[in-house]
């Protein structure tokens, strides 16, 4: 891999907005060109170089590029957008809409990250190990499929509306989520080992979806009917994954704990599943 | 007996044994317990010797530690042979109806990785439909790690769990020797060693019971409503009232050891380490193989060569 760094030069009230970042775009290009290339501040386009110092290594194709951005960039909007190979490496706080969209490759955020995060995300990984805004790998307004692939950890805890419409892939949130976690969810995997929000799974409709909360749930939506409680066999294999491929050693000690499960939401007529962890 | 050569200080005959293409398949079960697992594999591969008169062939082939099982309980691997694609996914789908997914705890998992399997068959896919509407299908890794695709059906119990698609590739059956000796308890013990070596090698399985068939057949039968009957040229009891008797002096029993296995170099390797291990015993005296003069399978897998790979 070849590590191009980033270095924010100072703090902007505007945010710039900046989906250059990505290795898609870098990959194979000079570094005079990676200067060059174009981002939004306000109404107005600017060259990269004014707002980061730009060095580093520059790989002649996108899977080979590892993008670090050195410090505070809560600041820098679409961080990684679309991007679909390639490492990206925020070392601080990232701004909206980072990841979004992507499609394959990583992302990592040390920091805190806002907003939109994983918006219709499709493919690869995304890792925050702080906490995480709104509307983590949600759908855009309008848009009726949010996530379809791919996987977001955040070790810290989110807000509301994550997952909102989506169909596949998997979140993971070891801390506490936000009100209407999985709105509208129609696949796709969502684990919360911290406490969910209220009106969890509203208006979701199945298709394989579930919402597993290991720490507790503040409420259930009336719409939702407990079937049973048991120790499914499926759990253990994503408890097994989590461990195993994402390093998230928490999740095996919840194997064979026994979960209540709960149908939903029946106001759509959806078979959703929230499964709630029993306490110890 | 024609040409022979020594192995162990046994006479080997030197001739070849005949196998046939089939299409096999691999599965995992596990459960909560080994007793589980393996109660659901006795389950699934009885009744499954031999196509001759059995739906397919089938048999154990070795038990998975709960470290190296899909879903970390214990497990065992099973293979099923059929004579085609079709008749093996129904084989499949039948038995795994009528022994797995009604055996406490169980699940199933494919164990014939795609990139090593010539068909995809949709096992787990066919047998969702015994959920009745309430089947979840379940998805893992989409756009990010291996994406695997599993069918979870509501039981009495709980949940059945089985993967959507089951590896098959062709492969071979009938490889094949037997073991002769002095008496019977010799001949046993020696078959017993081989069968205890064969199951070292991955990649096969030995579907008569115990891996062993003491009534090796011949095509057809005096009697003509039969397809086979007993092996007569190698029944030690007959011998002197026979003709064609291929039996050589001082051998008073006789075993086949059959092999089906995944590919041909699999199933060589299983005869040779069969061979070397079984002659080894004391009170063995002779060992061939059975063929047809190649008219029957388009494998000739020599004694020879198999005692060479190992």
């Amino acid at each position: 891999m070849r590590k191009l760094v980033l270095k924010p030069k100072g703090f902007s009230k505007i945010p710039i907005e900046a989906e250059v970042i990505s290795p898609d775009i870098i990959g194979g290009k000079t570094l005079p060109e990676v200067k060059a290339l174009s981002v939004q501040y306000g109404n107005k386009v600017h060259s990269l170089s004014e707002f980061f110092d730009v060095g580093g290594r520059i790989a002649k194709t996108p899977d080979e590029q590892d993008i670090v951005v050195d410090g505070d960039a809560s600041h820098v909007k679409y961080i990684g957008k679309g991007m679909t190979t390639g490492r990206i490496v925020v070392q601080g706080d990232a701004g909206m809409h980072t990841g979004s969209q992507m499609k394959g490759g990583s992302i990592t955020v040390t920091g805190n990250i806002a907003d939109w995060t994983g918006a219709e995300m499709k493919g690869g990984l995304l890792r925050v190990l702080g906490d995480a805004g709104n509307l983590l790998g949600a759908a855009y307004r309008g848009s009726s499929d949010g996530m379809t692939g791919g996987c977001i950890v955040v070790n810290g805890s989110v807000g509301s509306e994550v997952a909102s419409f989506m169909r596949r892939g998997m979140i993971v949130v070891l801390g506490d989520t936000g009100p209407f976690t999985g709105v509208h969810m129609n696949g796709g995997e969502i684990f919360v080992f911290g406490k969910v929000g209220r009106r969890a799974g509203a208006q979701a409709k199945g298709n394989g979806g579930f919402i597993a909360c290991f720490g507790g749930i503040d409420e259930l939506l009336p719409t939702y009917r407990y079937d049973t409680t048991f120790t499914p066999t499926f759990m253990r294999l994503y408890l097994r994954q989590l461990a195993g491929n994402l390093g998230i050693d928490v999740a095996t000690s919840y194997i064979d704990k026994p979960m209540r499960r709960y149908r939903g939401d029946l106001a759509v007529g959806g078979n959703a599943e929230i499964l709630v962890a029993e306490k110890a | 007996m024609e040409v022979s050569f020594k192995h162990n200080g046994v006479e080997i005959e030197d001739t070849f044994a005949e196998g046939f293409g089939m299409w096999g398949s691999r599965l995992i079960i596990t459960a909560v317990t080994q007793k589980w697992a393996n109660i659901a594999a006795t389950s699934l591969t009885g009744y499954a010797t031999s196509v001759i008169a059995c739906d397919c062939e089938a048999a154990i082939e070795r038990e998975i530690p709960p470290e190296e099982s899909p879903d970390g309980r214990p497990g065992i691997a099973v293979m099923i042979y059929g004579f085609s694609r079709g008749k093996l996914s129904a084989s499949i789908l039948n038995r795994l109806g009528q022994c797995v997914l009604t055996c406490p705890s169980t699940a199933v998992f494919n164990g014939l990785p795609e990139e090593e399997a010539d068909a995809m068959l949709d096992i787990g896919k066919s047998i969702r439909f015994f959920g009745d509407g309430f089947q979840v299908k379940m998805r893992m890794g989409d756009g990010w790690h291996q994406r695997k695709r599993f069918w979870r059906i509501p039981v009495m119990e709980g949940e059945f769990l089985i993967e959507e698609k089951i590896g098959a590739k062709k492969a071979v059956a009938g490889g094949n020797f037997l073991v002769m000796g002095a008496t019977e308890e010799a001949t046993l013990k020696a078959s017993e060693a081989a069968i205890e070596a064969i199951h070292e090698v991955p990649g096969v399985v030995t579907p008569f019971p115990g891996g062993l068939c003491r009534s090796g057949s011949k095509v057809g039968s005096t009697y003509a409503f039969l397809r086979a009957s007993t092996n007569t040229p190698f029944c030690p009891a007959i011998k002197h009232s026979l003709k064609d008797s291929k039996i050589p002096e001082g051998v008073n029993s006789v075993l086949e050891v059959v092999i089906n296995g995944l590919d041909e170099e699999s199933v060589m390797k299983a005869m040779g380490v069969g061979v070397d291990a079984a002659t080894k015993v004391p009170g063995v005296t002779w060992i061939t193989a059975v063929n047809f003069e190649g008219k029957l399978g388009k494998f000739q897998m020599s004694l020879k060569e198999s005692l060479g790979g190992i």
